[in-house]
């Protein structure tokens, strides 16, 4: 329960106070570059990697990227920066993070 | 991605990994603060990514852990170029030393030339330019400059008149100019001998023709002294009068002398600068620092750098700073007469012929004022008035 009032207040502060939710909320901020580039912060670690696929860890849930010939340009503890040909960003989340 | 000069200066590697459990080593990696870049996916166990060389030693205990096999590809970057560069550094010796012999031969003194000399003359230039340390075999800018040279073999060597000295490429070109040694050939044309100013003659010398005056006498400017013309009247014979008519004869002067004086003179301290010229830009090589005197005058020598036939925009420049100190000269008023009298004798000595001679001086006139002592002073010359003037025969005096 303390959790969830933590993460109200937060929430909250956020709202009222007008500073970004990445930083408030501790949510991945993706930045992509047309198809070819994508730059996630704030992720919490590889889980697989192919040239097809990119799965990472985030805080709540994992981040999917699905497409082609994936090179991971630099990478980070909490950044990434991935080139290929991205076809698909999907969101896993077994239980919701990031919704209000 | 991180800069990626850095990286190549520190030199990356390529890192091949294969097993199971890749992205967790990857993660493990990362979190430990090593810098990874351009992972790529070979096959369904290997990853190909690249790191710093020196975090590579380091992740070796990271895979054991894991259960990775890892092994090296290739290596790139500064250090490692350097290393092949250093391995095969006899042809960058060879190439630095090819340039470096070139350079040195193209700005040596290949040549001396000497046009216009007799060969004794040509001899003693040659020694001089010798004792100077212009010789063949020498580089260029550790000998003088051409002016220098210049002064040097007109000062020093007596036969000469003019010496133009001249630089082209690696040979030194002089052009000479002897002084006529031979005298002039005897007048021959009948001519008498006239007073070439007023005087009191004193003395009288003639080797050919007819006395006209006498000692003690006075004579005007332009007067005949000795003539050309003997022998009867109605039948006279011509001849060039010769000799030496030396009279007294009267000079004014005026001289001015400030009784102080300021000079700037040098005192024998100075400062060696040497540096190099490329395009506009100055590098000091040698003789750093300020110069702490208060008045100073500076001397630049700049020598151009050849390469082959061309010249560089590289010179090297030779400075020489020399320090300058106020002197004041005063004189009394005693001393102050005595210099202007000396002064006077000078410019009356200047204006003679060198055989002249000062019989005696009598100041006229003298004053003190603006701090200047004004001389006024009569001197009596002894000297040779006889010039030569040609009879023309239609009109025989």
């Amino acid at each position: 329960m303390a959790k969830k009032w933590g993460q109200r207040v937060r929430n909250w502060m956020a709202n009222k106070m007008d500073l970004p939710q990445d930083v408030m909320m501790d949510l991945p901020r993706i930045t992509m570059i047309g198809q070819i580039h994508i730059y996630v912060e704030n992720h919490r670690g590889l889980l697989a990697f192919t040239d097809k696929e990119l799965r990472l860890m985030l805080k709540k849930g994992q981040l999917l990227i699905k497409g082609k010939s994936f090179v991971i340009k630099a990478i980070l503890p909490e950044e990434i920066l991935l080139e290929g040909k991205i076809d698909q960003v999907i969101y896993i989340n077994d239980n919701a993070g990031g919704t209000k | 991605m991180k800069n990626q000069w850095i990286e190549f200066l520190y030199g990356k590697v390529t890192v091949k990994v294969s097993g199971k459990g890749l992205e967790r080593f990857i993660n493990i990696l990362t979190r430990n603060g090593h810098h990874i870049w351009h992972v790529k996916r070979h096959g369904t166990e290997t990853v190909t990514f690249k790191m710093r060389v020196q975090d590579a030693m380091k992740i070796r205990r990271f895979a054991r852990k894991s259960g990775c096999r890892i092994s090296f590809l290739q290596r790139s970057g500064a250090p490692f170029l350097l290393r092949r560069l250093l391995k095969n550094s006899g042809f960058m010796l060879g190439a630095a030393a090819f340039l470096f012999i070139i350079f040195i031969l193209s700005n040596m003194i290949w040549g001396i030339e000497i046009k216009g000399a007799k060969p004794a003359t040509e001899y003693q230039i040659r020694k001089e330019l010798d004792k100077m340390g212009v010789k063949i075999g020498k580089v260029q800018f550790l000998v003088e400059n051409v002016e220098g040279i210049q002064r040097h073999l007109t000062d020093n060597v007596n036969a000469l008149t003019w010496v133009g000295v001249e630089l082209k490429g690696t040979t030194y070109h002089l052009q000479v100019v002897e002084k006529n040694e031979p005298k002039k050939p005897e007048q021959l044309s009948p001519q008498n001998l006239i007073a070439k100013k007023k005087a009191i003659i004193v003395k009288m010398f003639v080797e050919t023709g007819q006395k006209v005056v006498d000692l003690n006498d006075h004579v005007e400017k332009g007067q005949l002294l000795v003539s050309g013309v003997y022998g009867q009247e109605d039948n006279p014979e011509l001849t060039a009068a010769k000799g030496e008519v030396w009279g007294e004869t009267w000079y004014k002067s005026h001289v001015e002398l400030p009784l102080v004086t300021n000079f700037k003179v040098y005192n024998g301290k100075e400062k060696q600068k040497y540096s190099l010229l490329i395009g506009n830009f100055q590098i000091p090589v040698w003789g750093f620092g300020k110069n702490e005197f208060k008045n100073y005058e500076t001397e630049q020598n700049v020598y151009k750098i050849h390469f082959l036939k061309w010249n560089l925009p590289i010179s090297y420049i030779h400075k020489t700073i020399r320090e300058q100190e106020e002197y004041q000269r005063s004189y009394t008023h005693k001393e102050a007469e005595l210099n202007a009298l000396e002064l006077a004798k000078k410019q009356i000595k200047s204006q003679l012929d060198e055989d002249a001679m000062i019989k005696d001086e009598k100041i006229l006139h003298k004053t003190i004022r603006n701090g200047k002592v004004i001389l006024d002073i009569h001197f009596k010359i002894i000297e040779n008035i006889a010039i030569g003037q040609p009879i023309s025969k239609e009109t025989p005096e």
